[in-house]
């Protein structure tokens, strides 16, 4: 399947015979996108901002423990999943809808509809989201990682999510050519699967709990398919989407991608209780895990080998697009990650790096690392699109980048490297607890630097968007400006708005 | 992919497929169980916690302990150690015994075993193993001692006596496993610190009685109350341990400390019951063996530390 948007829309041929829909120009679906998309992007820069924040106080907590410790709402135990929660539900969460939708759009060939039903779900999400962080700063967090959200606040989320994601299924039930793209696979998935694990997970840990230890098993199974299916997913479509449009090279062989997909759909969905491993479960439920996660490196190997052959001779592009360096890095940060997190699911290794950095470091590089990045490089793409003019300042994205990718850099081998040393710590009975401390604690304050460096990129991004938001304003409204000062002693008439 | 409706079916079922093995089927197995009557002791373990201490579950979850401390014990199979203290009377036979037990020593003819046999003389074999060879042992007259190896690093550490099991958080919601050990294991906390004053100034400020330890403080767990000349400091002021306030002032715990060190002394998975079964280590004489029952079911006591 060649690149999906780069010839350009040419004209129906020859009227056919049936009714067949016609592919809309990619301006008109722009246009039919723009207010919805928009604000989506919008809320989801802010959650970028508020969690990068919220995310450098946690890294200095770790290793500052005095610092602000009198505010019970800033203590470590309510920052960390506030910082987790508002990055995954709020920005990644968030700008994956948002590409979902103008992607879709933009492959269905035809416009986004439900724009007002969309915006109102994303204010559901969002107000929730607000709701549930504020809940878990104030101790009403559930308990379990990953599913923090209190019930009066998770509801909420999924209130919005059917909002807004059912727009995405019913433009693509109307898409112009039969046969779906690679990227649109992995779309469509992550979309299916979301509001199916969110709220089974809810009900099966909060609403209708499961009795004992099942609780984290179902919150294991959520985790995993948070982190595959949605964000990986996202991330998956971002790459396959991006990288044959701004190389110009098409996905080497669509197979092996249908091949990856599958492979990770069955076998990632099932590898989650590789967290709990050698835990207070029945040993097959670790067993099948691992065997699971050995099992996704299939997937990983197709992905890598497809992305892989995608670059090959694209190197000008790179310096070219800052978006291209986005999905790059992004894909190749899936690879390591997917290849480490079936390494780490052999028990030798889970031995060494269970309850260390490492775990952290894994789910770090799945949210940040492959959703984020991957989703920062779409929202490079798509805003300038909607808003029918370039970034204001391109010099911004290109320290953007840089920030990220060696945050993302700096935290992985801070806490790969620094899980190693903690797992060799605790499996040494001999050294007390202190000494253990001694070992992780300069990787875990490693970790503040990567996260400002994080937050220091996601300021700028904010910048440039609110720039590029101020000038389209200004241009609107300079017209409409004009005739209120132009006195017009005919009477008031409608200002020459431009459509 | 031509068939969208295909896919839509072949992703939710993929997901079906893991939600029945990765909870439903569990469920299945473990989701009826009930707390166990231990006769031994009079009790149904899980014990249901005291009212304070379920308050203190909610403190503790509130806090997000969790995210700094696990609650699990793990730990490796099973090996076991076997030295011979005394060859007994009858020292032919043991050393014959002991020559077909360790071949690599003896050699073919099992006439070249060293004089001084080494201690231990079978290491990190499995328990069956080991167990076999102390009966032929001690049948032949020698002393012998079994020791258990390699319980792992979590029991070497003192953070429990056994593995913790899926009954162990029967009576907890949420069940805070916890993923990563910035802290210790808590599993058995309540079973290695029973001072509750030495948890309440942890509590207030860790770093008073181990400098260099990065939890965080937690001072609004307390109150600062200012104390009239020649006024008496509260029974439940911290104090001690080389903890002093300030010169009129007491620090008293609130309600919600002292729930939360009700919920922390109240932490123990130490009980034994045949889902958590480590063999007792026998240092068993001749006598012992020979004449006492084949093998005695374990008694409900943790088994002793490790060295």
């Amino acid at each position: 399947m060649s690149s999906p948007q780069s010839p350009p829309p040419t004209a129906p041929a020859a009227a056919p015979p049936a009714p067949r829909p016609v592919r809309v120009p990619v301006e008109a679906i722009d246009r039919s996108c723009r207010w919805p998309v928009l604000v989506l992007v919008v809320l989801a820069a802010g959650w970028l901002v508020v969690a990068g924040a919220l995310a450098v106080l946690a890294a200095i907590k770790l290793h500052a423990p005095g610092m602000l410790a009198q505010h019970a709402w800033l203590t470590y135990g309510r920052v960390q999943p506030a910082a987790w929660n508002a990055f995954v539900f709020g920005f990644a969460s968030l700008a994956g809808l948002a590409m979902a939708l103008w992607m879709t759009a933009r492959l269905s060939g035809a416009p986004l509809r439900g724009g007002g039903v969309i915006i109102l779900g994303a204010l559901v999400w969002h107000a929730g989201l607000k709701i549930g962080l504020l809940g878990i700063l104030a101790g009403d967090a559930t308990g379990l990682e990953g599913l923090e959200l209190p019930p009066y606040a998770s509801p909420l989320l999924l209130g919005g999510y059917l909002l807004m994601a059912p727009w995405a299924l019913l433009t693509f039930a109307r898409r112009v050519e039969a046969e779906a793209y690679v990227s649109q696979w992995h779309l469509i998935a992550a979309l299916l699967v979301f509001p199916w694990v969110f709220a089974a997970a809810h009900l099966a840990t909060n609403f209708l709990p499961l009795r004992g230890v099942l609780q984290a098993a179902a919150q294991a199974w959520y985790l995993q398919n948070l982190q595959v299916l949605w964000l990986g997913f996202l991330g998956l479509a971002a790459i396959f989407y991006f990288a044959p449009k701004l190389t110009g090279n098409p996905v080497p062989s669509r197979s092996l991608a249908l091949f990856g997909f599958w492979v990770l759909t069955i076998f990632g969905s099932l590898a989650g209780q590789v967290r709990y491993a050698g835990g207070p479960f029945p040993a097959w439920m670790s067993s099948v895990a691992a065997a699971a996660g050995v099992l996704t490196l299939f997937g990983v190997y197709a992905v890598a080998v497809n992305g892989a052959r995608l670059g090959r001779g694209a190197a000008g592009r790179f310096r070219e697009s800052v978006v291209l360096r986005f999905i790059a890095l992004a894909w190749l940060v899936f690879v390591g990650a997917g290849a480490l997190a079936a390494l780490n699911s052999l028990l030798g290794v889970r031995q060494l790096t269970q309850f260390t950095l490492v775990t952290p470091g894994l789910d770090y590089l799945w949210t940040q690392g492959v959703a984020g990045l991957a989703l920062l490089g779409a929202l490079y793409y798509l805003v300038p699109r909607l808003l029918g003019q370039g970034w204001p300042v391109a010099g911004l994205a290109r320290a953007h980048f840089y920030l990220a990718a060696t945050g993302i850099l700096v935290l992985a081998a801070a806490f790969l490297v620094g899980g190693l040393a903690h797992g060799a710590a605790l499996k040494d009975p001999q050294l007390g607890f202190i000494l253990v401390v001694k070992r992780y604690l300069p990787f875990a304050a490693t970790g503040t630097l990567a996260h400002l460096l994080w937050l220091g990129g996601a300021l700028l991004f904010v910048l440039n968007l609110v720039l590029a938001l101020v000038r389209c304003f200004q241009q609107a409204a300079r017209p409409v400006w004009q005739a209120w000062w132009t006195p017009q002693p005919t009477g008031p008439q409608p200002a020459e708005v431009k459509p | 992919m031509k068939h969208g409706p295909l896919m839509f079916l072949g992703v939710l079922a993929a997901v079906l497929a893991s939600w029945l093995v990765a909870v439903l089927a569990p469920h299945f197995q473990i989701g009826h169980e009930e707390p166990i009557l231990i006769e031994e002791l009079g009790i149904n373990y899980p014990v249901d916690r005291p009212g304070e201490a379920k308050q203190g579950a909610e403190v503790y979850r509130a806090q997000g302990c969790q995210y700094c401390h696990t609650r699990q014990v793990r730990q490796e199979p099973l090996f076991a150690d076997l030295t011979v203290t005394d060859l007994g009377t009858n020292a032919v036979e043991t050393r014959r015994v002991v020559a077909s037990l360790r071949r690599d020593l003896a050699g073919v003819d099992g006439r070249r075993l060293p004089e001084e046999l080494p201690r231990p003389l079978l290491k990190h074999v499995s328990y069956a193993a080991a167990e076999a060879a102390l009966r032929r042992l001690t049948n032949a007259g020698a002393q012998v001692e079994l020791t258990l190896a390699n319980l792992g690093p979590d029991i070497a550490r003192g953070w429990g006596a056994r593995r913790t099991v899926a009954r162990d958080y029967l009576r907890d919601h949420p069940v805070m496993l916890g993923q990563v050990r910035f802290g210790p294991d808590l599993a058995n906390l309540g079973a290695r610190q029973t001072n509750e004053m030495r948890l309440y100034l942890k509590l207030y400020n860790a770093r008073l009685e181990l400098p260099g330890s990065t939890m965080p403080r937690y001072p609004y767990l307390f109150e600062e109350r200012r104390l009239r000349p020649g006024q008496e400091p509260s029974p439940d002021a911290l104090r001690g341990f080389g903890f002093e306030p300030p010169p009129g002032i007491e620090i008293v715990p609130r309600p919600e400390a002292r729930q939360l060190v009700a919920y922390l002394l109240s932490l123990k998975a130490d009980t034994l019951f045949y889902e958590t079964y480590v063999p007792r280590p026998a240092s068993a004489g001749a006598a012992a063996v020979t004449n006492g029952p084949a093998a005695a079911p374990p008694a409900p006591t943790p088994p002793p530390a490790q060295p």
